[in-house]
């Protein structure tokens, strides 16, 4: 599945290639979704879905990595990266992180994605440091050991089996090597009523599950020193984001600049609430976890 | 035996009075239980207790919206005592004068039981000493941007409508008359003259209640009164903001009620809540029972239906933090926009936090700091211009300001100080100044509590009766 860069929803005074001045530097549009050649027909649809609408895409077009680079750079600091690593960053979307951590540990990054367009255009960028390939998650198509650390960020979560992905990532891995992942989880295997809905799907929670899990799933792999950080403020940030979104919306329709076409708005803003309430009671999070592969 | 740990913290030691006999003396200030606490102690009578702010979490973290000040260009008093008895402005105020505030005459034609200027028989100024007044508030601010007339009840005044006029043309950009609207309701030839001059209206309404207006203003039938001034305003476009006293068992369930008929009446452009303060004549009440904002902003989450959240209200910056919140809603029929939902002010008004935000843009942050600021007054250009300008943060398209105007609605609440809650440290940011004859500018918690007030009072009043000048006026 491909993710085209959203345009830029609302007419700009500068042209359609701004940056929301509100968003965070660090999130760019349509970066952070990295879908997996796994996922499943039905999130596909319901992405693809979503992307035709303008409207969502001025939702959550900037905001979809809760964190965003700045917790990429602490994930690199977390697996200990330096100029002499190489890492494998799986799901790479439009490169946005391997140009990063290339920048800020001087290593070199691959990274995978499933979206051909997404490998061209982060090809296009030309760094140095950093190249893309097309290519599955659960299928990887590099030699055993040939990595020193591989990073995932929102990504696992998506992949349908998830035992396969854990098992290729530690098989690439380098013994002694880091794994690093960030990703959403959710309590109990089924998330809050009233959240398997739009919102969920889009913000990935589709198949999140407890960090436990996670750990078991790779811990299965291979494995081994698991260190588990909760992160859970960035996802209440970037459903803050989304939520002032809605009511930018409700506004820019209000004031007659932006025709909503029928959506409804007002529902979008309670299952923001409803999932900001379940972050705060802890039903769902965000949780940055990092192992090694035992030498 | 165990050792016990004190039951709050320690937050701060900062000075305010004794209730009793008004001396200065230290404070401390202590987070318990979530509330914020005065607790002092008067060498001749005791130990004192106030609730000052009931939530100590939004207390402290309102902290950051602290702004610098600004320097007046000219100060009026030298420091000798030290504050707060060398006003003012000395040279060690914190804050310039935003907003500037006449009182003309202390008589009232009402007889309220709660009254912080004590209204009743005393003075008069002349045309004169408000041309004085108003030449030296251009002298020390440059381009004094608000001024406000008040009383006593300034609409009874002989010289009321010629003051506003003067008030305009010495280039003030928004002149406000606070009343209670009596004589607006009355007085046909009155509102006509009004119609001319065009100030702004700080209209008291207290809650549509007999027994609230009965309890505050020993009035009645004071609802017919009050909605028929506020539509004879609406027929002459008169911009309208809605003032009212809240207090904890009199109204503050009306407060709800209040706001929707803000929001609805095509006069009312904003609403300056103030939670009931004990200066001046006031009614006894429980100092740890006070009413501070965060409980004013609780009931309007609970009585607006959603309307207004304790979220969408953020500190105002010029003065001291605590003292002030306010929010801006675009409003069209029961449509309620907040736009601190949809732009990030706390990103703009964040003057402590070391953030790295590079793409903040200084304009933005200009209008945003106009809008959070003493200096605003809905219902204007200057608020609609600033409104749009703070959207652009968004990326909208450019408004069209005309269009915005009779959209937007300021929600803002001010606690001001009483004896028991008196803080200098709050006193020295103040930026509404009492503007006095003699030239000086009194902070308007300074005025009510240290004795300024009882003291222009006299002095005015003894004048007044050597000139036998003001003998007319007070027939009203």
């Amino acid at each position: 599945m491909q993710i085209h860069p959203p345009p830029s929803p609302l007419p700009s005074k500068g042209g359609g290639d701004e940056e929301l001045p509100g968003a965070r530097p660090s999130q760019r549009r349509g970066e952070e979704l990295r879908p997996s050649k796994g996922a499943t027909d039905e999130v596909k649809a319901c992405c693809a879905a979503l992307y035709q609408n303008d409207y969502v895409r001025l939702l959550l077009g900037d905001s979809f990595h809760p964190g965003g680079e700045a917790l990429t750079r602490e994930l690199g600091q977390a697996i200990g990266l330096t100029a002499a690593g190489h890492v494998l960053d799986v799901a790479s979307g439009r490169g946005t992180s391997a140009f990063v951590l290339a920048g800020a540990f001087g290593c070199r990054v691959t990274g995978l994605d499933y979206g051909r367009q997404n490998v061209a255009e982060a090809n296009a960028r030309a760094h140095p440091l950093c190249e893309f390939r097309e290519g599955d998650a659960e299928q990887l198509p590099f030699e055993d050991a040939t990595f020193d650390a591989v990073i995932s960020e929102c990504a696992f979560c998506t992949f349908p089996s998830k035992a396969d992905a854990a098992r290729e990532m530690f098989r690439v891995l380098k013994p002694g090597g880091r794994l690093g992942l960030t990703d959403m989880t959710i309590a109990a295997q089924k998330l809050p009523p009233g959240l398997d809905n739009l919102l969920s799907v889009v913000a990935c929670i589709g198949d999140a599950r407890p960090a436990a899990e996670y750990r078991r799933i790779l811990g299965e792999a291979g494995f081994e020193r698991f260190v588990e950080r909760d992160e859970s403020k960035h996802l209440l940030r970037l459903i803050d984001d989304i939520r002032r979104k809605i009511d930018l919306a409700r506004f820019a329709s209000a004031i007659k600049k932006l025709d909503l076409g029928g959506i409804d708005l007002q529902a979008a803003r309670e299952t923001a609430l409803l999932a900001k309430q379940a972050i705060e009671n802890g039903a769902a999070g965000y949780v940055m976890l990092t192992a090694v592969k035992p030498a | 035996m165990q050792k016990v740990d004190r039951p709050d913290v320690f937050f701060e030691l900062t000075r305010s009075m004794c209730p009793e006999c008004r001396k200065i003396i230290d404070a401390q200030i202590r987070l318990r239980d979530n509330q914020v606490i005065m607790r002092k102690r008067c060498p001749d009578h005791g130990w004192f207790e106030a609730l000052i702010y009931s939530d100590a979490q939004l207390y402290t973290s309102s902290l950051k919206y602290n702004k610098p000040g600004t320097i007046p260009l000219e100060f009026s008093t030298e420091i000798v005592d030290g504050c707060p008895h060398d006003c003012g402005l000395c040279p060690e105020h914190q804050q310039h004068t935003c907003l500037g505030i006449i009182e003309v005459n202390s008589a009232c034609n009402f007889a309220c039981p709660v009254c912080f200027s004590e209204a009743g028989p005393g003075f008069n100024l002349s045309l004169e000493d408000v041309e004085r007044i108003l030449d030296r508030f251009v002298a020390t601010e440059g381009n004094p941007e608000v001024v406000q007339f008040s009383g006593g009840e300034p609409s009874i005044h002989p010289d009321i409508i010629p003051m506003l006029r003067m008030a305009f043309d010495k280039g003030i950009k928004y002149v406000m008359l606070n009343t209670n609207g009596r004589r607006i309701a009355q007085d046909d030839a009155f509102l006509a003259e009004l119609a001319e001059v065009r100030p702004v209206i700080y209209f008291q309404f207290d809650g549509f209640e007999e027994r609230t207006t009965w309890t505050i203003r020993r009035e009645k039938d004071l609802l017919a009164e009050k909605m028929r001034a506020l539509d004879r305003l609406a027929g002459i476009g008169l911009d309208v903001v809605l003032v009212p006293t809240l207090e904890r068992g009199i109204n503050l369930h009306e407060i709800g009620a209040i706001v929707k008929l803000g929001v609805r009446h095509p006069a009312v452009k904003g609403i300056n809540i103030q939670p009931m303060f004990h200066a001046g004549r006031h009614i006894a009440a429980d100092p740890l029972q006070r009413l501070t904002v965060p409980d004013v902003l609780k009931a309007i989450e609970e009585q607006c239906d959603g309307m207004f959240l304790v979220s969408d209200f953020v500190p105002v910056p010029c003065c001291f933090p605590t003292c002030n919140s306010v929010t801006y809603a675009w409003v069209d029929g029961d449509t309620v926009l907040p736009m601190t939902r949809f732009v990030e002010v706390d990103d703009y008004l964040d003057y402590i936090t070391n953030r790295s935000v590079p793409d903040l843009s200084g304009e933005i942050k200009k209008a945003l700091e106009g809008l959070w600021s003493a200096t605003a007054v809905p219902g204007t250009d200057g608020v609609s211009t600033k409104f749009s300008l703070a959207c652009s943060a968004c990326n909208l398209p450019s408004l069209d300001v005309a269009d915005m105007k009779d959209h937007i609605f300021m929600l803002m609440i001010t606690d001001f100080m009483d004896p028991y809650t008196f803080n200098v440290k709050n006193l020295m940011k103040c930026c509404k100044e009492f503007l006095l004859p003699d030239g000086r500018q009194i902070p308007f918690c300074a005025y009510n509590n240290v004795g300024y007030r009882e003291q222009v009072r006299e002095q005015l009043a003894a004048r007044g009766s050597r000139r036998g000048a003001t003998a007319a006026a007070t027939d009203l």
